[in-house]
């Protein structure tokens, strides 16, 4: 374990406030996101199994939105919208939009799940923990015997992973081992190496159930962890989507007073009135 | 109204000026060329811009593509990608141009850091003992998949591109220095890049894939033995009834296989989308095929399987698409682009796996081949060879 330790070296480096322009124009970039993108979390409706059918409509539909009265149906695992906003076939992994509503269709036949997106857009604002350079760890990953396993993904989605193995950190006087799962992206050659975690933050300045942080390849081997990238789950926007449970043993005793924080109960759709 | 239609107005309403409204900034239509490079985990994709006051271009070496002119506002720069709603922003500093690449994600917005400055890349050629095709096998959490890799030395420098069982990932370009190389591929919406090391008879490399996602591979000299699944192994068909399809061209008018065009003539039916690269290599060699076997009784008859499911926006796709190939044959709006969707409209095809997708038909209207993918041109003679099997086909498919 010291040898590991010793292998992960703090980037120390001159302290300092200043957030270094690319982290600033990430974070501006998914500011930009948020308040502009038709599939932004602010304006999810509804997080929804299609299983025998999803209506969307009146107060009772099990999508409420006024003005609209449309059903989304599996046969065969082709998905089909149809009613007042057309009838169509609905891709899988790409945003339609369609009226005053966006669509996201996920899962895999059988198992499909639309994401509906529109209306009034949540007041958020991302805000982050001041940056701490100390908090940036490079190091190399202890691989382990792959393990896929279902997990829900940032935006509520579930999908297979993979664990490929784990990081150590400090934690305190002692370090932990965050482990660490592959996200393949569907659709597209992209993966990313992902960790989900708690702190001492978690529920006390950080949103309570983890932040979701990606473990980037460096040189020699070696992955860079920079708990300043740490992001919320979109759950933490609104309670339209499911939140990832913990990943057992990934929690760290200490604050990481770094990346993203929570200051608010997560807001639920805003209720739609009739125009 | 389009989406690109939409940004251009909001970029206007924010003080962004197409180049070629600035007649009294730029002098000169000539364009100015950039090495340019997106910054991924694993090093730097190179490629080249050149932007001008009537349009862009974005190459990978001897292959490009033409952009929008580039928009400018004070030192700002921004360079439009309209066929995969992206864009390139960036800051002009002297000679160099230093931004972010951007489209938008699911889970946030993908950025990708971009620089550039003005000059051309250096021709670098490799050595001979990189040239050539190699079978490689890619390996990720113990799981391991096949793959074709081409090299040969161009006037642009190192070439090549990376095979698959359904086709090519396009032309990848770069450089080689000793016994390393590196190529890229960028297209405004794929991102690859083959970085690898001779090490005696074996190559051993990654395979980058965005800014992140890095799979090792090695391989090794390929042999007489065929390394990928045949084209024509992918996709079987019931060949017992007639191949049947209905669906509307742009214009509203519902094609089936009874319509006397088709009646009696052997019928290349593609399957393929308005947004896949690699439908647009394979349109060229249609057309010329078309041109070539049409008057001997050769119909083609292409399938859109598009992105929006929307009529109204899938029709005008289909329409651009015509036009830029300048296709005398019917296309048709098939669908969305889903491979179980797709499938679902074609059930006399079991295995549907690629865009494109070559189905001919003999004169009795039943399917005797599937192709599926394409070669591209960045596959050099396996293209080549790719359209003389095409041609066979449809000679010995005339001739009964």
């Amino acid at each position: 374990m010291r040898l590991i330790l010793l292998g992960l070296l703090i980037i120390s480096g001159t302290l300092s406030a200043q957030v270094p322009a690319s982290l600033v124009e990430e974070r501006s970039a998914f500011a930009a996101w948020l308040t502009t993108a038709p599939n932004s979390p602010l304006i999810a409706r509804a997080f929804a199994p299609i299983g025998d059918g999803i209506h969307i409509g009146p107060d009772e539909a099990n999508v409420p939105f006024p003005g609209v009265d449309a059903r989304i149906r599996e046969e065969h695992g082709v998905i089909s919208l149809s009613g007042s906003l057309g009838a169509r076939t609905l891709p899988r992994n790409r945003l339609v939009t369609s009226g005053p509503l966006a669509l996201f269709i996920s899962g895999t036949p059988g198992h499909s799940v639309v994401t509906v997106y529109g209306g009034p857009r949540l007041e958020k604002v991302p805000t982050y923990f001041p940056l701490d350079r100390s908090l940036v760890f490079t190091g190399p990953m202890l691989p382990v015997s792959p393990r896929t396993i279902r997990i829900l993904t940032i935006d509520g989605l579930e999908t297979d992973a993979t664990e490929v193995g784990s990081v150590a950190v400090p934690d305190g006087a002692s370090s932990i081992r965050l482990r660490v799962y592959r996200i393949v992206d569907p659709g597209s050659e992209e993966a990313e190496l992902t960790i989900y975690f708690r702190d001492g933050t978690s529920g006390k300045g950080s949103y309570p159930a983890g932040r979701f942080v990606t473990l980037e390849p460096v040189s020699n081997g070696n992955y860079r962890l920079d708990m300043n990238r740490a992001r919320n789950p979109f759950c933490a926007y609104s309670s339209a989507y499911p939140c990832p449970a913990p990943w057992s043993g990934n929690t760290l005793t200490t604050r990481i007073e770094a990346g993203e924080r929570y200051d608010h109960e997560p807001s639920s759709p805003q209720k739609q009135s009739r125009p | 109204m389009t989406r690109t239609l939409l940004r251009h107005m909001s970029l206007l309403a924010l003080g962004w000026i197409p180049v070629s409204t600035l007649s009294a900034q730029v002098n000169s239509p000539a364009m100015v060329t950039y090495r340019a490079v997106v910054d991924l985990a694993g090093g730097p994709l190179r490629f080249s811009m050149s932007l001008g006051a009537d349009s862009s271009r974005l190459c990978n070496g001897s292959h490009c593509d033409r952009l929008p002119a580039p928009m400018v506002s004070g030192d700002s720069i921004h360079i439009n990608i309209p066929d995969y709603a992206a864009t390139i922003s960036a800051v002009q500093r002297h000679d160099s141009l230093i931004g972010a690449y951007h489209n938008v994600g699911n889970r946030g917005p993908r950025v990708i850091p971009f620089r550039a400055s003005r000059g051309t890349w250096p021709v670098e050629p490799a050595p001979s003992g990189l040239i050539g095709r190699w079978n490689a096998t890619y390996t990720q959490d113990e799981k391991t998949s096949r793959r074709v890799l081409e090299f040969r030395n161009a006037p642009a420098g190192l070439e090549g591109t990376v095979i698959s069982n359904t086709g090519d990932y396009g032309l990848f370009w770069g450089r080689a220095e000793a016994d390393s190389f590196s190529m890229g591929h960028f297209d405004g919406s794929f991102v690859y890049m083959l970085t690898g090391r001779l090490d005696g008879d074996t190559l051993r490399g990654i395979f980058h894939a965005g800014i992140r996602t890095q799979t090792p591979w090695a391989a090794v000299r390929a042999g007489s033995e065929p390394w990928l699944k045949q084209p024509t192994e992918l996709t079987s068909a019931d060949t017992s009834e007639v191949f049947h399809f209905s669906f509307p061209d742009p214009e509203g008018k519902t094609w089936t296989e009874k319509d006397p065009r088709f009646r009696n003539k052997v019928v290349l039916v593609d399957i393929f989308g308005t947004w896949c690269p690699t439908c647009h290599d394979a349109a060229p060699v249609l057309t010329r095929l078309y041109d070539r076997y049409h008057s001997r009784g050769l119909e083609i008859v292409g399938l859109a399987y598009e992105v929006s499911g929307d009529p109204a926006i899938d029709g005008k796709q289909v329409q651009l698409y015509r036009a830029k190939f300048g296709i005398q044959f019917p296309l048709l709006i098939a669908g969305i682009n889903d491979t179980e969707a797709a499938a679902a409209t074609l059930p006399q095809l079991q295995g549907f796996v690629s865009f494109p997708t070559s189905i001919f038909l003999g004169r009795d209207g039943k399917i005797r081949l599937v192709h599926a993918g394409f070669y591209g041109p960045s596959m050099g003679a396996a293209h080549q060879q790719l359209i003389a099997e095409f041609e066979k086909t449809i000679e010995t498919l005339l001739a009964h």
